[in-house]
């Protein structure tokens, strides 16, 4: 991939190339970056907000349900809990429809809200998941002494939980981020004009609109990919846990 | 006296045990009313859809038809044609992404040099994002520019002028082996960690036994695993039956059932249909998540 974004365009044409390319050249990311043709700055910008705004509003969402979950008791609390991952393991095709209806009612169709909602709903679950394996392991006494210095719940959370917890609040930040910065089948539903696209969904209309354009395509792959890959070495050790809950799909 | 301060005045004579399961609704509340707008709201409202004839005029409200859409689906061959390739491609990548993930998870347990870079790269196909993985791996197979074609003719597997993408019969292997290549690292992760959990000394006791490696891996690695690998099986059972992705994205000659409904609904705008469908799918996955419900135990969740 990273090779073929390198690779001038005569030598991928070719019929005699080797697994080595004698030459690199930049001129992909030229063309991708600054010919109107293959507007990809801009699917990159509304990749990114779009992936910024549904990833912090599930963050704060997720970090008072998450404690809700861990520290109050109340009737309901378990069930809903388990409603939550039952919830999560549902696919987005089973969705889309009846969401795309939805969305033609309210006439959100074609707007990046659309993608803002669905989005921040589609990693909610993980989220939750995440924060509350973590937040179920944190000792009550250190919120104690909070409660004697006469901070309510809500301050206890924004002075002690959210510091404490800082490094795992990231991870699930960043993983709510790659779900939105790689989502496909929403987006390829609900976005109908082209400034609104989405990385993945410019890429696919690169390929279907150009003949043989392979090195701008693979120069824009690797433009999506290179940010989950900065990510990835953050978030390798939390992997795990992050799999169990079906983290990585999508 | 200003509302602010009587509402404050009123919670604060609330019983405090009352006031504390207030306060765990109301953190919960946008979670729920979420989850419960986008997501629980729209299934009930999918089916609903599936027994209706959506029309294209959003203006007018879809047509109650009873059961057609499911008589239409039962009596067709497409709809079983779909069915049998998304049988053949979930339980094909299901299992083969399992056996090939506890493979490289056995390899991985020990140390050697250069262990957590090649654990990286292992994960790689993984992370990477499924848009960039699919069209570099529709290069690479491209009938015309692609390398694979031109080494797969040359060690005299597989010759022909249509791609091994193009044709309907090698779509369904290469959609099956992409996805085993993109989802064994998965299997892998779940694997090592519980590998790494089995104390060395059982392995020791085996060898002084004269247990060899194969009867190590069939009396210590599989029994320990047991659990770990079923999990990892229902899983992915789940995804693969419903994955839309790694498909569509791969290629438009295979259609499995989440493609037939996507396709009914957004190409042929039979939208009815296509919910239809979803339902059948939805159906599927609460009885997989029942089962995996009671396999992996409530207390677990």
């Amino acid at each position: 991939m990273l090779i073929t974004s390198l690779s001038p365009n005569e030598a991928l044409y070719s019929r005699d190339r080797g697994v080595v390319p004698e030459s690199l050249t930049l001129e992909h990311y030229d063309v991708i970056f600054e010919s109107g043709t293959f507007p990809v700055q801009t699917y990159f910008f509304n990749s990114l907000s779009v992936a910024l705004i549904t990833s912090v509003i599930a963050l704060v969402v997720s970090i008072l349900g998450a404690y809700s979950f861990t520290r109050i008791d109340y009737p309901g609390s378990t069930t809903i809990r388990r409603g939550i991952i039952v919830v999560y393991m549902l696919a987005a095709i089973t969705l889309v429809i009846p969401l795309f209806q939805l969305l033609v009612q309210f006439g959100l169709v074609d707007t990046r809200l659309s993608l803002y909602i669905t989005y921040t709903v589609k990693t909610l679950p993980l989220t939750l998941y995440i924060l509350w394996n973590y937040f179920r392991s944190l000792p009550v006494e250190i919120e104690e002494a909070a409660f004697i210095d006469g901070y309510s719940r809500l301050e206890t959370i924004v002075r002690v939980i959210v510091p404490v917890s800082l490094p795992v609040l990231v991870a699930a930040f960043l993983f709510s981020f790659k779900i939105a910065w790689n989502e496909y089948l929403f987006a390829s539903v609900f976005l109908q004009s082209e400034p609104l696209y989405t990385l993945p969904i410019g890429i696919e209309t690169l390929d279907s609109a150009f003949q043989n354009v392979w090195g701008e395509i693979m120069a824009a792959s690797i433009i999506t990919t290179l940010p989950i890959i900065v990510m990835f070495l953050y978030l390798e050790k939390y992997m795990v846990e992050g799999l169990t809950a079906g983290a990585v799909e999508g | 006296m200003s509302t602010t301060t009587l509402v404050k005045d009123r919670i604060e004579h609330i019983d405090p045990r009352r006031r504390e399961t207030l306060l765990g609704y109301l953190l919960v509340l946008p979670s729920v009313l979420l989850i419960g707008a986008v997501i629980i709201y729209p299934l009930a409202y999918n089916l609903y859809l599936g027994f209706t004839e959506v029309p294209l005029n959003p203006d007018q409200s879809p047509t109650w038809i009873g059961f057609q859409n499911y008589e239409a689906l039962i009596g067709s061959t497409r709809f079983w044609d779909a069915t049998i390739n998304t049988v053949v491609f979930t339980v094909g990548s299901t299992l083969l992404a399992t056996a090939v993930g506890l493979g490289v998870a056995i390899l991985f347990d020990r140390t050697f040099r250069g262990r957590r870079l090649a654990r990286g790269l292992v994960l790689l196909p993984h992370v990477t994002p499924i848009i960039a993985v699919a069209f570099a791996w529709q290069f690479m197979l491209d009938p015309l520019w692609g390398n694979l074609p031109d080494l797969l003719a040359w060690l005299g597997l597989y010759e022909s002028e249509v791609g091994l993408l193009q044709s309907r019969e090698q779509a369904l292997p290469m959609a099956i082996l992409f996805d085993v290549w993109r989802n064994f690292p998965f299997a892998f992760l779940l694997f090592i960690a519980r590998l790494q959990a089995i104390p060395q000394s059982m392995y020791e006791a085996a060898t002084i036994d004269g247990a060899g490696r194969v009867a190590q891996f069939k009396d210590i690695i599989l029994p320990e695993l047991k659990g770990t690998i079923l999990i990892a099986i229902l899983l992915r059972f789940v995804w693969e039956f419903n994955a839309f992705e790694p498909v569509w994205l791969l290629t438009r000659n295979l259609e499995t059932l989440p493609i037939y409904a996507y396709k009914s609904a957004f190409s042929t705008y039979d939208q009815g249909l296509g919910a239809a469908i979803a339902v059948m799918l939805f159906l599927f996955q609460l009885v997989m998540v029942a089962g995996y419900m009671r396999f992996v135990g409530e207390d677990e969740l």
